[in-house]
């Protein structure tokens, strides 16, 4: 009975698709300037930040649904799509930073993966974090290889003079991260050696629901496993591995990020601190590149 | 369904009713919603933009962004002459336009 009227749905459906498309064109090209001068300038707003912008999401966002036969396939300029992002992403998110309901991870997972085209999801392999949306705070550099200081991190290639600049201020961890070293000497280190240490994430692992009845399971599922770290706020997103165990409860922080991870999501430590997601990617045959992804 | 600062102002009820009395499936049903909803909003949004100056427009956005209706409408109501007549006048056009739609659709 159902589908009686289902040639109705998809005439209208295209129609209005293509009527919301112009609509759309046409209000980007009136306010699209004033928009993107409000979104940069709330950049650093508190938790909720354009969560009231529902002109900035995409008729998409609910039609994200795998069964859903309707595919909003739109072309639009990188900034809009990062727009979009941002604005979909803002109608799901709490307005206070908490642990996500499963409705609401599996809604965030939907428009991440709609973005990034990676697979992911807050559960994999039946493993999960204590949470997926939290705090994160500073970290510092973690030593890659025994005898690795801040004079040795930054030679180049390894680090090149820019990254020196920009990041030599953050210092080196006192301890080793979760895993230990990253290589077993500066030169067996490898390009991916590199490349965990400089994106990577210290995640609660301890917290983990079910850590403590298999701990050594748990460390080999957490170990350097890959997941994509975004800030809600500007759509800055990474890829990250999981290389380090934090922070402490006490903190009020739910994770950590490495200089580098902070400095591409904009993100900073103290009182200015703000939330990213933070969802596991499945590559098992290890494709997706670590660093920051943009918008596909 | 989807609630702003000026559902108050905004029928639309017809049009959602008129949708669901089609006979497709409720996922259907829930895209069709979810576009018209979506068309109403940034005509209605666009229309008051359109009403106001450079910095106020960011006044604007500031205030739609913090969700305080009470100030929303203290603000438009002080900017934009016969503010609520314009956004439901707005709004109806399109949910006009889009009943037209479904009708011509069925027809």
């Amino acid at each position: 009975m159902a589908q009686r009227d289902k040639h109705i749905y998809k005439e209208l459906r295209d129609k209005w698709i293509k009527k919301h498309k112009d609509l759309q064109e046409a209000f980007w090209a009136k306010h699209g300037d004033i928009i993107h001068d409000f979104i940069n300038n709330t950049r650093n707003f508190a938790v909720g930040s354009v969560s009231g912008l529902m002109i900035l999401s995409s008729p998409a966002v609910g039609l994200l649904s795998p069964t859903s036969s309707l595919a909003v396939k739109e072309e639009k300029l990188p900034m809009e799509r990062k727009v979009f992002l941002i604005g979909d992403l803002s109608n799901v998110l709490p307005q206070e930073v908490r642990e996500l309901t499963e409705d609401e991870e599996k809604k965030v997972a939907e428009i991440l993966i709609r973005d990034f085209g990676l697979k992911v999801s807050a559960t994999l392999d039946g493993k999960r974090l204590n949470r997926s949306y939290g705090y994160i705070g500073a970290e510092q550099h973690l030593a890659r290889y025994r005898g690795d200081t801040m004079a040795t991190h930054f030679i180049p290639p390894a680090g090149g003079s820019d990254n020196f600049v920009k990041h030599y201020s953050s210092g080196m961890a006192p301890g080793l991260g979760a895993w230990g070293y990253f290589a077993n000497s500066q030169n067996e280190m490898t390009e991916q050696d590199l490349l965990r240490e400089k994106y990577y994430i210290a995640v609660q692992t301890f917290l983990a629901p079910g850590f403590y009845e298999n701990v050594r399971e748990y460390i080999t599922f957490f170990k350097f496993r890959k997941m994509l770290v975004v800030n809600p706020h500007n759509g800055r997103a990474v890829v990250a591995i999981i290389g380090d165990a934090g922070p402490a409860e006490w903190t009020g922080k739910h994770l950590g990020g490495s200089p580098e991870v902070m400095k591409y999501l904009e993100r900073v430590d103290g009182a200015q601190k703000g939330p990213v997601l933070y969802f596991f990617i499945d590559d098992p045959q290890d494709q997706v590149p670590l660093g920051p992804i943009d918008i596909k | 369904m989807l609630k702003h600062f000026y559902s108050y102002h905004v029928e639309i009820d017809s049009l959602v009713l008129e949708i669901e009395s089609l006979e497709i499936e409720d996922h259907e049903k829930k895209n069709l919603i979810s576009l018209a909803e979506s068309h109403v909003h940034h005509a209605v949004i666009d229309s008051i933009l359109s009403s106001l100056k450079k910095e106020e427009k960011q006044e604007f956005l500031k205030l739609l962004n913090s969700k305080n209706q009470e100030k929303i409408w203290k603000f438009l109501r002080d900017k934009i002459k016969d503010v609520e007549e314009k956004i439901e006048k707005t709004a109806s056009e399109v949910k006009n336009q889009l009943l037209k739609d479904i009708t011509e659709t069925k027809a």
